[in-house]
């Protein structure tokens, strides 16, 4: 049970990370993005690329930390496709939200979405192949922490946890004390009204792209770390990612932290009353009791 | 009497083409199309494809059926049931097939079999469906005969994986199982071969596809603390559940499936933790015919054939088309059905799967003969539901590929089945 | 020749099955506005409920009522119908995204009911036992497939009258008024959340009538069969035909439909063997980028939604 809970915290806190820039772009741009977590996807395989590259150039790099199986390598990776995923999410903007947007068809964009993430999804497995990729093909041997109850935890997942915590202070701290945390919410609240008041409209959206890319690119690569990397990690990770963003309220980054964390429970949780069979459906029924007794999640405030 | 004067036609048609094209197998008199409605987009059904179309063409060096040249129309499934009936039903009305070979999955070729083999009298001939639903279809009646497979049907793989676990004295077992027709399929009957072998099964999970995390999965499977893990599972979900399962300290003691049979999951999981891995799969048989078969496939692709249906795909064309061949020219889907027992036949004169041996075939059956194919799984013999049983092999993996240290008969399967009941 | 025309009628069987579905999606989107993530539940629901009540009995789960068949279509869109109120009554007071969500949710876990519940659907191998209603009097062959066709026909038939009357009736007035301004519909006194339910529940039952179709032509349903590709599917048939317009999307499902299994049959016969292991990848590549661009620059479709005018006064 215990062991349950441990992993179910682990595992969450990739999906807060993927929740968290999903919220501000549903928050801010009013769609359902059906293709935010293909930016994990990317971002999981630009630092394969990365990784194999910086390995191969600087062999020093190559060389674990301490007990991880994690390399200098792959974090200097993480920092790279965080820009670049963050890049591909503008890029996507331009390409095809914007246009959608300037026609005033916001709807049509969740559509759109489908559509992205389609195309993403196959190019990908066109360009790396539809098999398995890891980004160490060692095994990680958990670090035994009780043997009755058995108690295991794995150093990796403990690192990649570690970090995500510090990104999420640093979330909260430019969310609250900067002027971009402020007109984001400003933005969120009413467009029009921010936009009267200087706010820079187009600045603001792309910021958010970028911060919620670079977001999802730590999340996809700490998936690969502690699962694996396959091109249907956008489709495999979409509904658990929108479940997080529902639980913790439209709008809310800290609400999409702990959604995370709560769907991650969950879905662990789940596995000891439910047939393994049905795991997949869990997300779904955590919606649907988020909106049965609490329909704007933890933290989302109602509106019309 | 109709029938009889035009079989000897064709049987003199046949005698005249195999003089005519014998010493030139690059012309023929005719075209002979068969379809194929295969998951071409699917990485792993890529290979069955090639090695039936390898077939193909050696039927058509050795002199093609019927003194004409096989073109086989291949189809692409999608594993989408939508299209690949679309497919077939296409092959059958535009191109006039009498023969369809596939689908792979089950899904795909039973609305296949109800909706267009059956309805246009069309025999159906799979590799891989493994589902025990086309049994059931077939006591019923309702396959008319049409459908045949040369996947061992899943009973084979749970009798044997059992059998390993008893033979190494393992007493508890843990069995994680790919959440499809054949994972379900696969439980239910290893959990009983297991019983019956008085291995007790501490628990039996299934494993979805793409799941964030497979930790809540292999933690429940360790959770009883079984002496071995058995593996039900395709290399991707495979990979990652047994790399949980070794990372959390689970046993090294694993019996495997043959779906990972793959380098990618050697590779993946590391030999260093497989020393003490298991898996089972059909066999071929000790004779000459196999070897053949891998050292013609390893001349044409250049590897080892180890993917999963690969000697199945190779016997499925091959006896398809010995079928084609036995029926005569004209012949409707279900007179090629019915050949197939005479092609298969254990009485008759021993043939091996290749050039050579089909046109060994030809001239028995030309004369009123019976053949016994040696292929690639085994004397391929079907039951009355088309369904095949097969020997087995238990192997391990090595180095360069996987070794076998295990050789069960088709007598001793059979046997050993037996005396499970 | 005879092949041909049997082709033919088999190729307009499953692409008119398909309209039917994207004429219910039309009423929830193209009228309505709502976004429908989770076409294949609806449909999906309507397949296995038919087969479910009209089937035989089967010794491992639940299946067969035998039931006369028009009851078991019925039931199996009543069942789609049901699901669906459940699905709107939580989401649709909500706002939109909700129910994509919610509806994208539901579809996967209806599949990976009918895939575990062994008892219900049969599992993962799928159900079975169904037989088609007629089939001792008119036999397996081309005669059925005829037969079958006309019925399809009528089906789709009568769903399309039955929308172009809805739309152009008061109703149909209140559907595109809530879809364009919300507020304006609630202070003329409407209740909008309860029209979108009924256009949500309408729609859904028109999808669980393609469904039961659908399986009744197979005779068998199979967790492969409601996987989300046909979703896209349905959903690329209405954009490309034209939301809003019931023409445009029965053009739209035929089109897409051609156009699907066209491009298998050109590639087996044209391109590379070697081009064909990436043939998935490149036409999902290929339906995404169309409905990105039909998005972009037709947004309306082939056959935009013609503005309808309420002008009964002058008729």
């Amino acid at each position: 049970m215990i062991q349950h809970l441990l992993d179910g915290i682990l595992v969450g806190s990739i999906l807060s990370l993927g929740a968290a820039g999903l919220t501000m772009v549903m928050h801010i741009l009013k769609f359902a993005n059906f293709s935010h977590a293909e930016l994990l996807s990317i971002g999981a395989y630009v630092a394969l690329v990365f990784d194999k590259i910086f390995k191969v150039t600087m062999p020093l790099m190559a060389n674990e930390i301490g007990s991880l199986s994690m390399t200098w390598a792959l974090i200097l990776s993480i920092i790279v496709s965080m820009v670049f995923t963050g890049a591909s999410a503008v890029v996507f903007d331009r390409l095809i939200f914007r246009r959608i947007r300037a026609k005033g068809e916001e709807l049509s964009m969740v559509f759109a979405s489908f559509g992205l993430a389609l195309i993403v999804r196959n190019l990908i497995g066109l360009i790396f192949g539809l098999s398995t990729k890891l980004y160490s093909k060692d095994i990680v041997f958990a670090t035994v922490l009780s043997r009755d109850p058995l108690l295991v935890v794995k150093l990796d997942q403990l690192a990649a946890f570690s970090i995500t915590l510090v990104l999420m202070v640093v979330i909260h701290i430019v969310l609250s004390r900067t002027t971009f945390g402020y007109s984001l919410r400003a933005v969120g609240e009413n467009p029009e009204l921010a936009q009267v008041n200087g706010i820079n409209l187009e600045k603001t959206i792309i910021s958010v792209w970028i911060i919620g890319g670079g977001l999802a690119a730590v999340a996809g690569v700490f998936y690969g770390l502690t699962n694996q990397i396959n091109p249907m990690i956008g489709r495999d990770l979409v509904l658990p990612v929108f479940a997080a963003t529902i639980v913790g309220g439209i709008g809310s980054v800290y609400g999409a932290l702990l959604g995370g964390v709560i769907v991650g429970l969950a879905s662990n949780l789940a596995l000891s009353i439910l047939p393994s069979g049905y795991s997949p459906s869990v997300p779904f029924i955590i919606i649907l009791a988020v909106l049965l007794f609490r329909p704007n999640g933890l933290f989302g405030e109602a509106r019309a | 009497m109709k029938k009889e004067s035009g079989r000897f036609t064709l049987k003199l048609g046949a005698a005249i083409c195999l003089t005519l094209f014998a010493s030139n197998s690059i012309s023929y008199a005719c075209t002979t199309k068969v379809g194929a409605v295969l998951p071409t987009s699917v990485d792993w059904g890529r290979p069955i494809a090639e090695t039936a179309q390898f077939v193909v063409e050696q039927v058509n060096e050795s002199g093609g059926v019927l003194g004409c040249n096989v073109e086989m129309i291949l189809r692409d499934t999608q594993v989408d049931p939508k299209v690949g009936v679309d497919a077939a039903k296409a092959l059958v009305d535009l191109d006039g097939v009498q023969l369809l070979l596939g689908a792979v999955s089950s899904g795909v070729s039973m609305p296949i079999l109800t909706s267009v083999s059956v309805p246009s009298n069309v025999m159906q001939m799979s590799c891989c469906s493994s589902s025990t639903a086309f049994s059931k279809l077939a006591e019923e009646g309702q396959t008319k005969g049409l459908w045949y497979r040369t996947f061992a049907t899943t009973g084979v793989q749970a009798a044997v994986g059992a059998k390993v676990a008893k033979d190494r004295g393992f007493k508890t077992v843990a069995i994680l199982y790919k959440n499809d027709d054949w994972g379900q399929d696969l439980n239910r009957l290893i959990t009983r071969d297991f019983t019956a072998l008085g291995v007790k099964v501490t628990s039996a999970v299934a494993i979805n596809d793409g799941q964030p995390s497979y930790k809540a999965e292999v933690a429940n499977a360790l959770s009883g603390n079984p002496d071995v893990l058995y593996l039900g599972l395709y290399p991707n979900e495979g990979t990652a559940a047994v790399r949980e399962w070794l990372s959390i300290g689970g046993t090294q003691n694993m019996i495997m499936a043959n779906s990972l049979k793959s380098e990618d999951f050697r590779e993946n999981v590391g030999l260093k933790y497989l020393g003490n891995a298991f898996g089972t799969d059909t066999a071929s048989p000790r004779v000459a015919s196999a070897d053949a078969f891998v050292e013609l496939y390893k001349g044409h692709f250049g590897k080892e054939p180890s993917g999963p249906g690969l000697a199945n795909s190779y016997d499925a064309t091959m006896i398809a088309l010995l079928a084609m061949e036995a029926a005569g020219k004209g012949a409707t889907g279900d007179q090629i059905a019915a050949q197939v027992n005479r092609v298969t036949d254990a009485g008759g004169t021993p043939i091996t799967a290749d050039a050579a041996g089909f046109k060994a075939a030809r001239t028995i059956l030309a004369g009123g003969g019976n053949v016994m194919y040696q292929g690639a799984t085994g004397n391929v013999r079907f039951d009355k539901n088309g369904d095949v049983s097969a020997p087995a092999v238990v192997w391990k993996f090595t180095e360069g590929g996987t070794k076998e240290i295990e050789y069960l008969s088709l007598t001793e399967v059979d046997e050993f089945i037996a005396s499970m009941n | 020749m005879i092949g041909i025309i049997s082709y033919i009628v088999f190729f307009t069987t499953v692409a008119s099955i398909l309209a039917i579905a994207v004429l219910g999606l039309n009423l929830q989107w193209g009228n309505t506005g709502l976004f429908n993530g989770g076409v294949v539940a609806f449909f999906g629901a309507g397949a296995y409920g038919t087969l479910l009540l009209g089937g035989k009995p089967q010794p491992d789960h639940i299946a067969g009522f035998e039931l006369f068949y028009p009851i078991a279509l019925v039931g199996g869109m009543a069942v789609a119908g049901i699901l669906a109120w459940v699905v709107g009554i939580l989401t649709l007071r909500m706002r939109h995204d909700y129910l994509a969500i919610s509806t994208f949710g539901v579809a996967v876990a209806f599949e990976n009911l009918m895939r575990n519940a062994e008892w219900l659907g049969g599992g993962a191998k799928g159900l079975r036992g169904f037989e088609r209603p007629f089939r001792d009097s008119l036999g397996d062959g081309f005669l059925y497939n005829l037969i079958f066709l006309v019925v399809v026909l009528l089906c789709l038939l009568a769903t399309y009258r039955f929308l172009e009357t809805l739309v152009s009736s008061p109703f149909g007035r209140l559907l595109r008024a809530i879809r364009e301004d919300e507020n304006a519909a609630r202070s003329l006194g409407k209740s909008p959340a309860k029209i979108r339910l009924t256009a949500f529940v309408s729609g859904s039952v028109i999808m669980g009538l393609a469904g039961g179709l659908y399986g009744t032509f197979y005779a068998f349903v199979s967790p492969q069969d409601i996987l989300p590709t046909l979703t896209f599917q349905i959903w690329a048939m209405l954009i490309v035909g034209g939301a809003g317009n019931n023409k445009g999307a029965v053009l739209g499902a035929f089109l897409i439909w051609a156009a699907w299994t066209f491009s298998g049959w050109a590639l087996s016969r044209f391109a590379p063997v070697e081009a064909q292991l990436y043939a998935g990848s490149i036409q999902y590549i290929l339906i995404g980028l169309v409905i990105v661009t039909m998005l972009l620059w037709r947004p309306q479709g082939l056959l935009p939604e013609r503005l309808v005018v309420s002008q009964s006064g002058l008729r």
